[in-house]
C-alpha cells in the first residue's frame, strides 16, 4: 500500500509524505532531513509544541508561526470531546477550526484513556471504559480513533496502540500489548479513509525489552507506514533504559523514514535522542512549565517567580532570538525583561503567553541549531557545548547521557 | 519623529480642537492629541485600560499589531505592592533602566510599544473601595498584597521617576459607588484635591516630560468652584496643566460656562460609562477621551460586541427590532458558525478566525478565547469612535446618536461564558457572593481520591491546565458516543 518510490538514494516518497535525507553526522547517528507534508515542508530534527485543544495556550496561530513552528500537535482525545466529530466535520477539520495553515499531528487518543481513566481495560476489540459521569460502559476502537483523526484532517495521524507503562514487570502482558498493537495497526490501516492526504504512523511498543522491541520493529516496518513512532516511553523509566530502547529501535528502522519519539521534551533528552538517530519529538512540558513561571534557557531553567528576578532588567535569556528577548532596540522586539515577567507571573495571562512564546522558540531553536551542526558535520562539538552550558563546572553530567553519547562516539568528559 | 521635541518635551504634547459643533446644545467636538514619536490620537477616542501594565490577555506585540488604541491607562497601585517577605524593598519599577527606543521608565518596564501613549493614575478604573479613608497627605490604594498607604510625596516622586506621557495628580476620592458625598465631605474632597495639585506641581521637576491632566473630583460645581477658578486663573496661564481628567463629565456644562479659557484643554473622562449609550451622552457633554472598563468585562464574559454607530438596515421594512449590543459566543448556535464575530469587522480575530473557533475556545476554557475577544472588542470600539468622528465632521452626530439610542438595547446581555480567574487585586467579593465560575471538573464518582492526575491544584480555573476528565455536560456516555469518540456498549454489564 505504501509503495516507496526511490527517486534517489537520499529521498523517499509515499502518497502524502516525502522524506529527504540532507546530511548524516559522521560520528553519531544524528541526521538532518526535510519532511514534506500536505501543509508544507518541515526541517528535521524538530520539536513539535502541543496545542492540546486546538490552541497553543494563549498564543495566536500567528504568534505560533512567529516562533518558526510549522508542525504542531492536537490531541484526538480532547478534540473528540470538544468540539466533537460532528463539529469538526461541519467546520472542515482542525486546520480550519484553529486557522492554522501549517501541519498538524494528532495522537490516537488511547494514551489519555489508559492513563487517566482508572477503570479502562484493554481488550482485543479496543479500550473499554466507563463514562466518567454516568458509568455507562463504552468502547474505543482503532476504527473510532482513525475515523476521528480523519475528521480532524491532521497531516500525520497515529495508530491506536496498546500502551503499557514501560516499567511494568509483566512480560506476558507486555508481549500481548506489543502484538496487539501490531494487529491494531492493521485495523487502523484498513479503516484509514484518506491515505492520500493524511499519513498514518505506526507506534513501536515492547516496553524495555530490546528483543521485543526489535520484533515489533520488524513487524511494523513490514507494514510500510510513511513514518514510524517509538511509543511507550517517558513513563517514568530510567533514562538509561530509555536511551537503549531509542538506540536499538533506530538501528532497525529504515533510513528514509521519519522517526518520532513520543512524549519527550527536556532539552537534554532531545539532544541525546537526536544523537541516537531520532527526528521528531513532542511534549507539553515546555508550554506547561511556562505557565508556572519557568523559562527554559541554555543555562538551565529559571523560575521567574523568584524574588531575585523582581528587579532583573535583563532579557529572559541573553542572546535568545525570540520576540521577547531580541535586543530591545531591535525592530520587532518587545523588550520583555525578567522583571516584567516576574511582575505578572501567575497574575496576568500575558506573562504566561510571553514565557510560552520564549520556551517554544527555545525548543525549536535547539533543534534548528542541532540540524545546522549536523549539516556542517560539527554535531559532536554542538553536543559538548550544549552540555557544557548546562553543567558549567564540567562536573555532574548525568551518567545516562554520558553513557548514551559514549555509545555513539561522543565523550562528554573529553 | 524628530528630536526637536526633546528640548522641551512637556510642550511637545499638543491638543488641537479641529471642530466644535456648538449646535443643538451639543458640546461634542473633534480634536487631535499629538506627541512626538507616538501615534496621533484623533478624538473623540478611548484609551485602553491595563491591569498590572498590560492590556488584559494581549501581549505587547499584539497591542502594537492588532489594536488601534493610541493610549493605555496604568494605575500606580498595580506596581507598588510590598510582598510579605520583602516589606522593605523598593518597588522594582522605580529602578527601570531606559533605552533609546524606550526612553521613559514606565514604557520600558511595561514593554509598551513606542507608538502608544501612557497615562498614569494612582488607582485602577474602577478602583476597589478602601475601608480606610484618605488623610491630608495620603490616599489608600489596593495592591496585589492588600490595602496600602500611598503618600502624596511618593506619588509625585513616582510620576517624576516613571515619566508617563500623561499623569493625573491625586484627587481625594471615596470610590464608594454612586453614593453622593455629604456636602462637608465633598468640600473636603475639593480642598484636598486643590492642595495636592499644588504640592504635585511644586514637587514635579520643572523640566518634567510629563503632561499633567488636572483631576476634577465628582462633586458639584458650586462646591469646587474655588479649585476650578484656580485652575483657570492661575495654573492654566502658567501652562502647568495640559488637560482635564474628569471623574464625572456632568460637570462640563457648568465648568465651560464659567471658565471658557479651559475649553482648549483635552478632556479625559475617568467615569466608566457602562454602555455605548453613555459614551454618546458624554461626547455630547464635551468629553474627548474615555477609559472604558466595560471592554475588559465583556471580553471576559465571552461576549463579542456587535454594535456600530449606524445600525444595519432592518431585515424587513416593517420590523422595528431592537438590536443587541453584543453576542454571547458561548451559546451553542455558534458551534459551527464560520462567520466573523460581527458583520464586516476587519479585526484580526474576525479575519483570521471565526465564531466557531471562539466558541470552541470558550467551551474548552482556552485562554486564547479572551485574547481574540479583547482584540475584537477593542476594534469594535475603535470603529465606533471613528464613526462618531466622521459624524461630527458631517454634522450628523446628534441624529446618529438618536438613531443609535432607538436601535440598540440599553444594556449588554449577560455573557454565560466561563471567565478567567478573578484576580484578587482587581476584584473584591462582598459577603454572600456566590462563586463567579461554577466549580470546574468535579471528581469522578467512585474514585476515592479527589486529586486529579497530572493537574496542579488551583490551576484549573485560571485556564492554565488542560482538563483530562470531561465535565458533566460533555462527558456523558451519550455525548461521547454522539461525538464519535467511542461507542456505548449495549448489552454490556455495568459493574
Amino acid at each position: 500500500m505504501w509503495a516507496v518510490k526511490r527517486m534517489a538514494s537520499t529521498s523517499a516518497s509515499s502518497a502524502a509524505l516525502t522524506f529527504e535525507l540532507v546530511a548524516k553526522c559522521s560520528t553519531t547517528r544524528a541526521r538532518a532531513s526535510v519532511m514534506t507534508l500536505p501543509h508544507g515542508p518541515v526541517n528535521l530534527p524538530m520539536f513539535m509544541p502541543v496545542a492540546t485543544q486546538a490552541s497553543l495556550k494563549g498564543l495566536t496561530p500567528e504568534q505560533l508561526e512567529g516562533t518558526g513552528c510549522r508542525l504542531c500537535l492536537n490531541n484526538t482525545y480532547h478534540l473528540g470531546l470538544k468540539p466533537g466529530q460532528e463539529v469538526l466535520d461541519a467546520v472542515g477539520g482542525a486546520h480550519k477550526l484553529q486557522g492554522w495553515n501549517h501541519n498538524i499531528l494528532t495522537d490516537s487518543g488511547g494514551f489519555q484513556m489508559v492513563s487517566l481513566l482508572k477503570l479502562a481495560t484493554v481488550t482485543e476489540e479496543g479500550v473499554r471504559f466507563l463514562s466518567p459521569h454516568d458509568g455507562t460502559p463504552m468502547l474505543l476502537t482503532p476504527e473510532h480513533s482513525i475515523s476521528l483523526q480523519n475528521s480532524i484532517g491532521s497531516d500525520i495521524i497515529m495508530q491506536l496502540d496498546d500502551v503499557l507503562v514501560t516499567t511494568s514487570p509483566d512480560k506476558v502482558r507486555m508481549r500481548e500489548a506489543m502484538e496487539r498493537s501490531v494487529r491494531w495497526l492493521d485495523r487502523c490501516i484498513a479503516a484509514h479513509k484518506n491515505p492520500d492526504s493524511q499519513n498514518l504512523f505506526c507506534i513501536i511498543q515492547g516496553g524495555l525489552d530490546l528483543d521485543m522491541r526489535r520484533e515489533c520493529c520488524k513487524e511494523m516496518v513490514a507494514r510500510d507506514t510513511p513514518g514510524i513512532a517509538i511509543g511507550g516511553l517517558s513513563g517514568g523509566e530510567a533514562k538509561d533504559d530509555f536511551c537503549r530502547v531509542v538506540g536499538a529501535c533506530n538501528q532497525l528502522l529504515p533510513e528514509l523514514k521519519p522517526r518520532y519519539v513520543m512524549g519527550i521534551g527536556y532539552p537534554e533528552d532531545l539532544v541525546v535522542s537526536v544523537a541516537l538517530g531520532a527526528d521528531m519529538f513532542d511534549c507539553v512540558w515546555p508550554t506547561r512549565t511556562a505557565r508556572f513561571g519557568n523559562a527554559i534557557t541554555k543555562d538551565g531553567m529559571l523560575n521567574l517567580k523568584r524574588e531575585k528576578y523582581a528587579a532583573d532588567f535583563g532579557p529572559i535569556e541573553d542572546g535568545c532570538g525570540c520576540p521577547c528577548c531580541r535586543p530591545i532596540d531591535e525592530e520587532g522586539s518587545m523588550g520583555i525583561t525578567r522583571a516584567f515577567v516576574h511582575h505578572n507571573a501567575a497574575k496576568e495571562t500575558v506573562a504566561a503567553h510571553l514565557l510560552t512564546m520564549h520556551n517554544v522558540w527555545y525548543q525549536l531553536n535547539l533543534m534548528r541549531e542541532a540540524r545546522e551542526a549536523i549539516i556542517a558535520d560539527r554535531f559532536p562539538a554542538f553536543v559538548r557545548e550544549f552540555f557544557g552550558r548546562l553543567y558549567p563546572d564540567g562536573q555532574g553530567y548525568p551518567s545516562w547521557a554520558v553513557d548514551a553519547l559514549q555509545g555513539v562516539g561522543i565523550d562528554l568528559n573529553s | 519623529m524628530t528630536d526637536e521635541a526633546e528640548t522641551n518635551p512637556a510642550e511637545a504634547m499638543t491638543f488641537e480642537v479641529l471642530r466644535s459643533a456648538l449646535i443643538d446644545g451639543s458640546a461634542a467636538r473633534l480634536g487631535r492629541l499629538a506627541l512626538a514619536g507616538r501615534k496621533t490620537i484623533d478624538t473623540p477616542n478611548f484609551f485602553a485600560l491595563t491591569s498590572r501594565g498590560v492590556v488584559p490577555h494581549i501581549t505587547p506585540d499584539n497591542v502594537d499589531k492588532h489594536l488601534d488604541t493610541g493610549g493605555v491607562y496604568m494605575a500606580l497601585e498595580d506596581f507598588i505592592e510590598r510582598p510579605q517577605q520583602h516589606q522593605k524593598r523598593q518597588p522594582p519599577i522605580y529602578d527601570t533602566p531606559t533605552t533609546k527606543r524606550h526612553p521613559r521608565p514606565l514604557h520600558s518596564f511595561t514593554a509598551t510599544p513606542p507608538s502608544v501613549m501612557t497615562i498614569l493614575g494612582a488607582r485602577r478604573i474602577p478602583a476597589v473601595a478602601s475601608p480606610m479613608g484618605n488623610t491630608n497627605t495620603s490616599v489608600s490604594v489596593f495592591t496585589s498584597q492588600g490595602f496600602q498607604v500611598l503618600t502624596t510625596k511618593e506619588y509625585h516622586q513616582a510620576v517624576a521617576t516613571l515619566q508617563p506621557d500623561i499623569a493625573i495628580p491625586l484627587a481625594d476620592l471615596s470610590h464608594h459607588g454612586p453614593v453622593t458625598p455629604t456636602s462637608k465631605r465633598a468640600l473636603r474632597m475639593a480642598e484636598r484635591t486643590d492642595e495636592w495639585l499644588g504640592s504635585y506641581l511644586a514637587d514635579l521637576p520643572s523640566l518634567s516630560k510629563t503632561a499633567t491632566y488636572a483631576p476634577i473630583p465628582p462633586v458639584p460645581f458650586p462646591i469646587q468652584w474655588e479649585y476650578l477658578s484656580r485652575l483657570s486663573e492661575d495654573l492654566l496661564p502658567l501652562k502647568k496643566i495640559a488637560g482635564l481628567a474628569l471623574y464625572d463629565p456632568d460637570i462640563l456644562p457648568d465648568l465651560l460656562t464659567a471658565h471658557q479659557n479651559l475649553t482648549p484643554l483635552p478632556r479625559l473622562s475617568l467615569s466608566a460609562p457602562p454602555t455605548p449609550h453613555h459614551i454618546l451622552r458624554h461626547i455630547a457633554l464635551g468629553t474627548d477621551i474615555f477609559t472604558l472598563p466595560f471592554l475588559n468585562t465583556v471580553s471576559d464574559s465571552g461576549l463579542a460586541l456587535t454594535f456600530s454607530l449606524t445600525p444595519p438596515p432592518p431585515t424587513s421594512p416593517s420590523s422595528s427590532q431592537i438590536l443587541p449590543l453584543a453576542t454571547d459566543l458561548s451559546t451553542p448556535q455558534n458551534a459551527t458558525s464560520l462567520t466573523p464575530l460581527s458583520k464586516n469587522c476587519t479585526c484580526y480575530a474576525c479575519t483570521a478566525h471565526h465564531a466557531a473557533y471562539i466558541h470552541h475556545l470558550l467551551s474548552a476554557r482556552e485562554m486564547l478565547a479572551w485574547t481574540l475577544l479583547q482584540m475584537h472588542n477593542h476594534a469594535v470600539l475603535s470603529q465606533f469612535f471613528a464613526d462618531i468622528r466622521a459624524s461630527l465632521l458631517s454634522n450628523t452626530f446628534t441624529e446618529k446618536a438618536a438613531l443609535f439610542a432607538r436601535s440598540y438595547e440599553p444594556e449588554f446581555p449577560a455573557g454565560m461564558g466561563e471567565r478567567p480567574r478573578a484576580r484578587g487585586y482587581q476584584y473584591k467579593s462582598a459577603g454572600g457572593d456566590g462563586k463567579r465560575n461554577r466549580p470546574a471538573w468535579e471528581k469522578f464518582e467512585g474514585d476515592g481520591d479527589k486529586k486529579e492526575v497530572g493537574v496542579e491544584p488551583g490551576t484549573r480555573s485560571e485556564g492554565l491546565e488542560t482538563p483530562l476528565v470531561p465535565d458533566e455536560v460533555d462527558g456523558t456516555a451519550a455525548a461521547l458516543d454522539h461525538m464519535g469518540f467511542a461507542e456505548i456498549e449495549h448489552g454490556a454489564e455495568q459493574k
